[in-house]
């Protein structure tokens, strides 16, 4: 079970403004990765490129043995539901839901609603806002809303959670709770988490960095244990 | 995905209820619109089927043309100068050979029953008043079952002049114009000089002022009688098993002798024409009210969908595949048309039945009020033509919102 991007390059725009050049990354099942770079390095894009989202100019990304490209829309979205969680920068809760409701986004779409009710409430009790189940986004904290997002990604027990600087929005605290929360789930679960960061100290919580600089591979550390 | 779309709906109340509006009017003045014409349109329809049953039997009024005497006086090929040329009716109309038409009516399975008339000018007198009035002689038990007449009687029934005896039914107008009651006698003559005392028996209102101003129904022999013309016949009326059929028989009937042969649909022409008129206006306005309702859907839909960009990235980013995307938009369209529909069709019931009981100060019919359809078929007409637009102008909206990729929204909003 893994993520392979093979000499995968991505342009952009007529003018084929080359963002990744000839980039070649496997991540095993299990693995906690960082990727940091400064701003426009790639690192987004890679991200979506890795996570289904996106699809590469050249070269392929094989997932589980198969390459995205060629499954269908409804394998691609039924494999999201399924398989994937994403936290994004922003939180992208839907206003007009509460805060469970919104964690049950995925269940609801293929008739799990009631099965993963107390799982979402284990969820919001772990992240200390089940106070809020029944809020809708505009009554809950920037943090609080950010938690509400990761539990919405965690509630299919998915293989592989993608994050794009989920902490870049929030203070030190919140940061720090929300990395704490991706690092037990890592630990947990054993699910294969792909961070996008350009905060060091986050970085340095995975167990594996990978370092992007204008769109090529300068450095890929593995740690040991994290 | 009804459970979010009813959310996103509630969560925007104003311009749902905008829209919810927008429809229910747009169904509300189809059905008012609707419900004022077609009712209108089956009492014109039904007065004149009264008056000239399906088909129409009558005498052709010959006129006197000068081109066909000419020979007889002047000799083949002479050419002739008249300083008067003759003009004018040869006869009052009668049929040619009646007795043939009630031998070939009573045996033709598609004929439910005709009812024969005559037809002469009299003047009627009471005292010092004297009043023109066209004399039709009936048949009454044939012509109950031919039109429905009896339905307009206001004081005694057309079978009272049944068989004979120098009784007749006044319209409502002639009986003021005379000044004259109900059992009274009135004296009747044809312009010959005899007169005859006929007996007011019944009173008719059609709710129309010419009819009920000239029109006096007697015993079909008593006014052949004081024509002095016994058997003679000027239309017969036939009533058809299938009313529908009344154009091609009337055009097959006309073969058999020179008379004159006219289903009702010819007969009233003009009246025929005005339905058009109708139906092509109010087409005009329920297509254009649809229309501005669709466009609110249409505006209101494409505005949330641009708004709603970043859900729906997330929406997709969590699994649900570009056909659930449509359908949440379309079940927002599709919640408005029906919802919209029900409420702007209850309230056009509403308008009708207030309409339809305001006094509008003079007869039209039976009442004194418009007559309003409530056929089944205006209101379904309403609910589908509603769901429609409210289809046609989610869709596209929503096929807009479903072709939208996650990643295009989440790099437009970094
Ligand atoms: N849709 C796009 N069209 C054109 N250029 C893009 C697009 N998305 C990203 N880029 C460019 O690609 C480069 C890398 O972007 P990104 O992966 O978002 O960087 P990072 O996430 O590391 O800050 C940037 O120079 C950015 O301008
Ligand atoms: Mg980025």
């Amino acid at each position: 079970m893994t993520i392979v991007a093979r000499h995968v390059i991505k342009e952009f725009g007529s003018s084929h403004t080359r963002v990744l050049h000839d980039l070649d990354v496997t991540i095993a099942d299990g693995e906690f990765v960082s990727i940091s770079g400064r701003s426009g390095a790639g690192k987004s894009t890679l991200l979506y490129l890795l996570s289904t989202l996106d699809h590469p100019n050249h070269g392929e990304i094989i997932i589980d043995g198969e390459t995205v490209r060629a499954l269908s829309v409804r394998a691609l979205h039924a494999f999201r539901c399924r398989h994937v969680g994403f936290i994004f920068q922003f939180h992208y809760l839907l206003p007009e839901l509460t805060a469970l409701e919104n964690v049950l986004l995925a269940p609801r779409n293929v008739g799990l609603l009631e099965e993963k009710r107390p799982q979402a409430m284990a969820l919001l009790e772990q992240f200390d806002i089940v106070g809020e189940k029944d809020k809708f986004p505009a009554q809950m904290s920037g943090g609080q809303q950010q938690r509400v997002a990761i539990a919405r990604a965690l509630i299919m027990n998915p293989r592989y959670i993608f994050a794009d600087e989920p902490t870049g929005n929030l203070d030190t605290v919140n940061g720090m709770k929300v990395m704490q929360i991706l690092q037990e789930v890592h630990r947990r679960d054993r699910t294969t988490i792909i961070l996008v960061t350009h905060e060091p100290d986050y970085a340095a919580m995975a167990s594996r960095e990978i370092d992007l600089c204008d769109g090529r591979l300068v450095s890929d550390v593995r740690r040991g244990v994290s | 995905m009804f459970f979010l779309a009813m959310r996103q709906m509630v969560s925007r109340k104003k311009q749902t209820v905008l829209i919810f509006l927008g429809i229910s009017f747009s169904a509300m003045i189809y059905v008012v619109i609707a419900g004022i014409q077609l009712g209108m349109r089956q009492y014109l329809a039904e007065q004149l089927l009264n008056n000239t049953a399906h088909i129409r039997i009558s005498g052709r009024e010959a006129f006197i043309v000068p081109e066909e005497i000419e020979p007889r006086v002047a000799g083949a090929g002479e050419l002739m100068h008249w300083i008067v040329p003759p003009s004018g009716r040869r006869d009052i109309a009668k049929l040619e050979n009646p007795q043939g038409w009630f031998d070939r009516l009573r045996h033709d399975p598609v004929v439910v029953d005709f009812a024969p008339r005559f037809s002469v000018d009299a003047i009627l007198a009471r005292g010092q008043s004297k009043w023109a009035v066209g004399f039709v002689g009936i048949e009454p038990e044939r012509q109950v079952r031919v039109t429905s007449l009896e339905d307009y009687m206001r004081e005694g029934s057309l079978l009272d002049l049944r068989g004979g005896g120098k009784k007749m039914i006044v319209g409502s107008g002639v009986l003021k114009q005379l000044g004259a009651r109900l059992g009274e006698f009135v004296s009747v003559t044809l312009g010959d000089g005899d007169t005859y005392p006929f007996k007011i028996v019944g009173v008719l209102h059609l709710g129309s002022k010419e009819l009920d101003e000239r029109l006096v129904l007697g015993y079909l022999t008593d006014v052949q009688q004081i024509n002095k013309t016994p058997g003679r016949i000027s239309e017969i009326s036939v009533a058809l098993v299938d009313i529908n059929q009344s154009k091609r028989l009337a055009a097959q009937w006309a073969l058999y002798g020179s008379d004159k042969v006219e289903s009702w649909e010819e007969a009233n022409a003009a009246f025929m024409q005005i339905i058009i008129i109708q139906d092509v206006v109010r087409l005009v306005i329920t297509i254009s009210i649809l229309l501005v309702a669709a466009f609110g859907i249409y505006n209101v839909l494409s505005i949330m969908i641009n708004q709603k960009q970043k859900e729906i990235a997330i929406l997709r980013s969590i699994g649900y595949a570009p056909a659930r995307i449509m359908e949440l938009f379309l079940w927002q369209g599709l919640t408005m048309g029906i919802s919209g529909a029900i409420f702007g069709m209850l309230l056009g019931l509403g308008v009708n039945l207030l309409v339809g009981h305001i006094d509008l100060g003079f007869d039209i019919g039976k009442g004194r009020s418009l007559l309003i359809s409530y056929a089944p078929s205006i209101y379904s007409t309403a609910l589908l033509m509603s769901v429609m637009a409210a289809v046609v102008a989610s869709f596209f909206p929503a096929r807009h919102a479903s072709k939208m990729t996650p990643l295009d929204i989440i790099r437009a909003n970094l």
